[in-house]
């Protein structure tokens, strides 16, 4: 894997572009079929990240999720959980009946993830600002052991209001991580909407700038853009690095993109064949570019 | 059996002695080093201990990311921060994802009296005792402190080791073996059980001798696992006697004395009393002091003994 850009051609990248437009389905019939409120606006503002790292970018092996080499990956957002499943699934790690399942009893796909559940999953997650943490002790041990391997670690910006974020962020770059490659998903909004004037966190990049991080910026939803900065991110071999992602919230589905308060909604039968209408038409485009 | 070594002493010995069995062996800790008697560990292995400065809340975080790559990370600071600054982290990142952690809590109890309620852990084990995967631990000398450690670094799976700072006996010989999750009878006795934990050892041993010169046959027993505690193995010593004592340096909710009083309501419905620190903050003092005050002293323990076999 660890396709670099000059290797991302037309083909390899319309296959990327048409691996979101898939995600994006995946995901809305999750929540449909299963009558579950997700975190549509979450969710979508991930995709493209999620599509370069688990089509793309990581060293991973689904015949082997244990591979003692594998690059780890944390979603410290845990609440985008299907859309790691989703990746997960192309990726190879499970078969595709396991959604019939999604956060029933006995499944192993979980509201949010575990790790001993689901193969593929590194760390368990949920509770916000703790996976980020979790990913730099292993990017300490990962350093301690000379790894080739590297720590990613999906981060919200709605995590940066939590203090152990920036604890965590402190002893890292004190530590000099540079195992740890962190993806920041900059959609500006957190659960209760706008960050700005509110919850805000900016000046986001000075601030990791000051705590001595490396610090990069891309469109989120740009596969070109993402696979440049996770290669910056790969550069960085004596400092934590950070690729903050500027994304929207709701991307790709304009439904849940412009919907006006928390789009944490019950897709009724209606809402979800337009939904998915609008993501065929856009995937019928691309087909025919 | 060695009577000059504290309990302190020991974790510090004994993590030294397993960080040279276990190579991916690692220590963390919050800048106290010194309180927690880790240095030697630094001295040995400098490229294995990291001292993340103040910063509790990613001790666990950040053993639970090293955990999950293969280490054993033992991470130490006060048990009041040890356990509460990163309750939420024990819980979701450590015992949730079953990582291979080791949380040592130094100067437990009212250990460090006179620093004040802000540095007793009176509530470390009811926090704890609910959280699944977890194993609880709590030495009462330095021998069974010593085997502790050398026990936690070869068992994969989270452990919170309570350590007090208080001068006890050694009450075991070097042929002891400390089993994981098996009471341990100190004392034979047939009026009544006193179950003991920590350095609570002495206080027990005391009423003992006491209750014994007053013609009363007292049984002591360590609890020295908090978790996992089978009901069996309480009622193997509970029903040899009439009545239940328990005694901890510990708030009277959720500790020793509940999970006690579970197993005798539910398996044996004798009399129970249980001592130990009040519903309440404490203040500060020399911890014999504190002790005296809040009620677990020998004078308020043969007491308690007196009222319970008065009603069997």
């Amino acid at each position: 894997m660890k396709t670099p850009l000059e290797s991302l051609n037309n083909p390899a990248l319309r296959e990327l572009q048409l691996s979101a437009i898939q995600c994006r389905k995946k995901i809305i019939e999750m929540g449909y079929v299963n009558h579950i409120r997700l975190h549509y606006g979450a969710l979508m503002s991930m995709v493209e990240i999620m599509m370069a790292l688990y089509c793309q970018w990581l060293n991973v092996d689904p015949a082997n999720p244990n591979w003692q080499d594998r690059d780890r990956f944390v979603l410290s957002k845990g609440h985008g959980a299907p859309a790691l499943y989703v990746a997960l699934w192309m990726r190879g790690f499970f078969a595709e009946h396991h959604f019939q399942g999604f956060r029933r009893l006995g499944s192993i796909l979980q509201g949010h993830p575990d790790r001993l559940k689901t193969p593929g999953i590194d760390c368990s997650t949920g509770s916000l600002g703790q996976g980020f943490p979790v990913a730099c002790g292993m990017a300490l041990g990962a350093k301690m052991d000379g790894a080739r391997y590297r720590v990613y670690c999906l981060l919200s910006d709605g995590e940066c209001n939590e203090g152990s974020v920036w604890e965590a962020a402190q002893i890292a770059s004190n530590q000099k991580l540079g195992h740890l490659k962190v993806i920041l998903d900059r959609n500006r909004k957190s659960s209760y909407g706008w960050m700005a004037g509110r919850n805000d966190v900016e000046p986001l990049a000075e601030k990791w700038r000051a705590f001595n991080w490396a610090v990069f910026e891309c469109d989120g939803h740009d596969f070109e853009e993402i696979t440049t900065g996770l290669t910056n991110l790969e550069a960085v071999t004596d400092q934590p690095a950070i690729l903050i992602c500027h994304t929207v919230k709701g991307k790709g589905i304009p439904y849940v993109e412009n919907y006006p308060t928390k789009p944490n909604i019950l897709l009724t039968e209606e809402k979800y064949q337009e939904c998915l209408a609008h993501l065929d038409q856009v995937e019928s485009e691309l087909r025919d570019e | 059996m060695n009577d000059v070594i504290d309990i302190p002493t020991a974790y510090s010995l004994a993590l030294v002695e397993a960080g040279k069995r276990h190579p991916n062996l690692v220590v963390l800790d919050a800048d106290i080093p010194d309180s927690c008697r880790t240095e030697p560990f630094y001295e040995a292995f400098p490229e294995r201990a990291f001292d993340l400065g103040v910063a509790e809340q990613s001790l666990p975080t950040f053993a639970a990311g090293l955990a999950l790559i293969g280490k054993i990370p033992f991470y130490n600071t006060f048990a009041v921060f040890a356990v509460h600054r990163g309750l939420d982290m024990i819980r979701q990142s450590v015992c949730y994802n079953r990582a291979n952690v080791k949380i040592v809590g130094h100067a437990a109890g009212q250990s460090l009296g006179y620093a004040g309620p802000s540095h007793h852990t009176l509530e470390d084990i009811s926090a704890l005792r609910a959280i699944p995967n977890l194993v609880i631990l709590t030495p009462v000398d330095a021998e069974e402190a010593r085997q502790m450690v050398a026990w936690m670094a070869k068992y994969d799976g989270p452990v919170y080791l309570r350590l007090s700072r208080s001068a006890v006996p050694s009450v075991h010989a070097s042929r002891y073996v400390f089993e994981v999750g098996k009471p341990e009878l100190l004392r034979q006795g047939t009026d009544v059980s006193v179950f003991i934990s920590g350095d609570m050892v002495t206080l027990g041993l005391a009423l003992q001798e006491r209750l014994h010169e007053e013609g009363i046959s007292a049984q002591v027993v360590n609890v020295s696992t908090l978790k996992p505690l089978l009901p069996e193995d309480i009622v193997r010593y509970g029903c040899q006697t009439h009545a239940a004592l328990t005694i901890e340096d510990h708030s009277i909710y959720g500790g020793l004395g509940s999970a006690v009083s579970e197993i005798y309501a539910e398996h044996l419905q004798k009399p129970l009393k249980r001592i130990g620190i009040p519903d309440m903050f404490t203040e500060s003092d020399d911890k014999d002091v504190l002790l005296k005050a809040y009620g677990v002293n020998l004078e308020v323990a043969l007491q308690g003994v007196q009222a319970l076999l008065e009603k069997c």
